[in-house]
């Protein structure tokens, strides 16, 4: 099957700290630098590119926009005529974009195509962005009329484990802390100069005001602008660009696994398939038990490092045991252990996750495979896993809804 | 080491992070606006911060400002508070860094290092957050101990919004204990860090007082409303240079322009001198925004400017400007993200308005190169700290997105000196960057209006 390898030549991100809107910046612009960003640092030519996949949730909404393929050729003119295309999962979009492009790869339609992930959301006020956001959900059933959806979604996930396993505060405050703190070490990191410590993230007043049952500001990722491109290619492409670059082969990062699953749409409806299995979201569970298949490796053990979506303090909680690093019901521990450190046993998150380094919806899939190649190629800088040769990612879409997972690593 | 920590690998920075451990910072002058600034900031990353100032009450005023600043109740809680007397010897007792944050004045600070000196741990840190006075002059006749220890760590106001830091070593720092403030600023308070030379004003306030000292001067002419539209955000930053100078403050501006004029004879000289219609109106007590006004003011929701030959304010709508066209063009082409079409549209641009936009901006790179190697190692720190300080287009970035041929020629047409590595690269016919900083975005620098 070796004709069948999809390869991560590298990408680049734009820094989740900008507001595009306060830079009277169009969408248009967001896309070109992601894209001229990336091809600059890859040292790669336009006229390479193939064929470009877009990952965006809902720039119709947000910018009154669509057919966001199309933007991709208005970077360069060398990509007048080339096949685009865009992808919508809400916040795993980015992924599916990933996904599309690395089977088009493997069907050897193409050796060299762009991925983008996009979405520029500060155009709009906080509350119009929610709303916006309840259509990741069944917006008529869970989020129509109701100010800020789904940290409440994700609440209910929380007493989900609370119900079934206990659950305390300090836990997802802890989880909070190390994704803030990571986010320092982070230079693109959306949060990277914004305060905060564990008696903030566990404060209970005002200055961190509940916005959803149990999640407060301080357990919830918060919405930006951003753009990261990264190019995917063909093993023939891939040892052609290395010999080029004066690198190996097994130097370039290689995708070794993927799991992809989508649940129903309601978070009840999810919550009532599980009851009596021992994962809270047994389909985010099999996502990344099939990336473990699909890359041979046994468990979470076989990788250095993950960058899981944590959308909330809740969704990293249900990470943790999901992932396997701990029993199911038990995440705690691997909290109290500092397992979670960038120096830990099972370094997560080192980028600052999505609650630090900020989370432009459909660009965060792109994003955190773009973390494990800098991880894998040891290019991470401040907040690199020392000696990482794998990693993992989950990215996900609705209130647990669609799953995708990579394993990026190097040989 | 690098100039700044950005390019520290992660292992260097925790090598350099746990030389030692930072569990007690004491900042003096906590009441004033760097201080309770610098005090909020120590509380995120340090479990206890005193707040001292002359009274006990002052320090409180301190704790509160800085709580209301950062918005959280961590200060309180780390926080405790005290003067300059008995609380200031028990709080030194237990100090690992002492940050001096008094007003600008080379015998106050003299005095208050004396207590510092006599209470001080003989391994603590002390830092201050001057901007204006020179670091070996700070710490001249102190013990061996004293010097060894001492640095300048210049946050720029409000540090909690301003991330570009200035990091100023003494002749007698010890080297490892700038590496360790550097790492521990970079990593746990989240500043962008640039070490510079102990030179008047340092790094970032020498090259951008100049220009907006410039600006103030042109002022005088043009009125500060063409001023701030030709040396606008299209030219690469977020606030224009007039509306700046109200914001920072008259005085602050007069004392950062008169340091430098007074104490560096540079081939730009006669743009560090305060125009004489400012100092007049200060007189008057005009200080900018904290008095009301400055170049702008607010009369209800009307926005009016000053008038700097007469000191009368117009409503600015009643202001006519000549054809500015070409900016909205250059505006509408950074909107799409096309910002070396749009630069070099602006080098294109016809006209006299357009001639003095350009002599501006030739004028801020030509200074700025000329200072490498004086007040930074190379350009890169002057880069990083009108990046991260000013929020303004770094040199270099201006330089690569024109081209350095066209910036050279732009230079030589506003009758400027050429930096010679600048004119040099041109010659042959360099198409490498002179910013070499990947993760920083360089489009955010051009704003489109």
């Amino acid at each position: 099957m070796a004709n069948s390898e999809v390869y991560v030549l590298g990408g680049y991100q734009t820094d989740f700290a900008r507001n595009w809107t306060k830079e009277n910046k169009h969408f248009s612009a967001l896309m070109r630098e992601g894209v001229l960003g990336a091809l600059e640092q890859c040292e790669i030519a336009p006229e390479e590119i193939e064929s470009a996949h877009v990952g965006n949730f809902a720039a119709e909404l947000y910018c009154m926009q669509g057919h966001l393929g199309a933007f991709f050729t208005e970077v360069h003119p060398a990509f007048s005529g080339l096949p685009t295309g865009r992808h919508e999962a809400a916040c795993a979009s980015g992924s599916i974009a990933l996904l599309a492009a690395s089977a088009e790869i493997e069907a050897g339609r193409y050796g060299l195509q762009a991925v983008v992930g996009i979405e520029q959301m500060k155009t709009v006020a906080a509350d119009v962005g929610g709303d916006y956001l309840g259509t990741a959900a069944w917006y008529d059933q869970e989020a129509e009329g109701i100010e800020f959806p789904f940290p409440k979604l994700f609440g209910r996930l929380g007493d989900e484990y609370d119900a079934r396993y206990g659950l305390k505060d300090e836990h997802l405050a802890e989880i909070s802390r190390l994704n803030y703190a990571n986010a320092k070490l982070n230079p693109n990191a959306q949060t990277r100069t914004w305060y905060m410590n564990k008696e903030q993230a566990l404060c209970r007043t005002d200055d961190n005001p509940a916005i959803g049952g149990r999640i407060r500001i301080a357990d919830a990722s918060q919405v930006t602008d951003g753009a990261v491109c990264v190019f995917l290619a063909s093993r023939e492409y891939a040892e052609r660009y290395a010999k080029g670059m004066g690198k190996s082969l097994s130097s370039i990062p290689r995708l070794k696994g993927w799991g992809h699953n989508t649940a129903r749409l309601r978070f009840d409806d999810k919550v009532a398939e599980s009851q009596g299995n021992e994962y809270v979201l047994p389909h985010v569970r099999s996502t990344i038990t099939s990336a473990w298949e699909r890359a041979g490796i046994a468990d979470a053990n076989g990788v250095d490092g993950i960058e899981t979506h944590d959308c909330f303090t809740t969704s990293e909680y249900m990470a943790i045991d999901h992932f396997g690093l701990t029993a199911p019901g038990e995440s705690w521990k691997a909290i109290e252990e500092g397992w979670l450190e960038i120096d830990g046993r099972h370094p997560m998150n080192p980028s600052g996750g999505l609650i630090g380094a900020g989370h432009p919806v459909g660009a965060t899939g792109v994003r955190q495979l773009l973390d494990g190649c800098l991880q894998v190629t040891g290019e991470a800088g401040a907040y690199q896993v020392e000696g990482a040769k794998n990693f993992q990612t989950l990215n996900i879409g609705g209130s647990g809804t669609t799953s995708v997972s990579f394993i990026v690593g190097v040989d | 080491m690098s100039e700044n920590t950005g390019s520290l690998s992660g292992s260097e920075l925790r090598k350099a992070l746990a030389s030692r451990e930072i569990n007690h910072v004491v900042v003096l002058g906590a009441n004033g606006t760097m201080g309770y600034g610098s005090a909020a900031l120590f509380t995120q990353a340090v479990p206890r911060v005193t707040f001292l100032a002359r009274t006990r009450d002052k320090a409180e005023e301190g704790l509160a400002a800085a709580i209301k600043q950062v918005r959280s109740p961590t200060v309180a809680s780390r926080a405790d508070v005290g003067d300059y007397g008995e609380d200031l010897e028990k709080a030194l007792a237990t100090a690992d860094i002492v940050f001096e944050a008094l007003t600008e004045d080379l015998e106050i600070k003299r005095t208050i290092f004396d207590k510092v000196e006599k209470a001080r741990r003989d391994d603590s840190i002390v830092a201050t957050v001057t901007s204006g006075l020179s670091i070996n002059q700070l710490c001249e006749g102190r013990s061996e101990s004293f010097r060894k220890h001492f640095m300048g760590l210049h946050f720029f106001n409000p540090p909690n919004v301003i991330v570009g830091t200035e990091l100023i070593a003494g002749r007698d720092t010890d080297p490892e204990l700038v590496a360790f403030v550097e790492a521990f600023s970079q990593v746990r308070l989240g500043r962008e860090m640039v070490r510079t030379s102990d030179t008047p004003a340092f790094a970032g306030n020498r090259v951008g007082f100049k220009v907006l000292n410039e600006a103030a001067q042109l002022a005088e002419q043009l009125g500060p409303v063409l001023v701030d539209r030709l040396v606008g955000p299209y030219t690469g930053r977020a606030m224009t240079p007039l509306a700046t100078i109200d914001l920072v403050g008259w005085d602050i501006h007069r004392a950062i322009v008169d340091n430098i004029h007074q104490n560096t004879e540079d081939e730009a000289h006669a743009s560090l001198r305060l125009p004489d219609y400012m100092a007049n109106m200060m007189e008057a007590g005009v200080l900018g925004n904290k008095t009301g006004g400055g170049f702008f003011k607010k009369d209800g929701k009307t926005r009016l400017a000053l008038n700097p030959s007469s000191g009368d304010y117009t409503p600015e709508s009643e202001i006519s400007l000549p054809d500015l066209a070409y900016i909205d063009e250059v505006a509408r082409l950074h909107t799409v993200g096309r910002y070396a079409e749009g630069m070099a549209l602006f080098l294109a641009a016809e006209g006299d308005e357009a001639a003095i936009a350009r002599k501006m901006i030739a004028g801020y790179i030509s200074y700025a190169f000329h200072r490498a190697g004086e007040v930074t190692e190379s350009i890169t720190g002057i880069d990083m700290i009108m990046g991260a300080g000013f929020n303004w287009a770094p040199p270099s970035v201006l330089v690569d997105t024109m081209g350095v041929g066209p910036a050279v020629a732009m230079i030589e047409g506003a009758g400027l000196p050429v930096p010679s590595n600048l004119a040099e690269a041109a010659a042959a016919g360099r198409v490498e960057k002179f910013f070499n900083h990947p993760q920083v975005n360089i489009g955010k620098y051009f704003v489109a209006s």
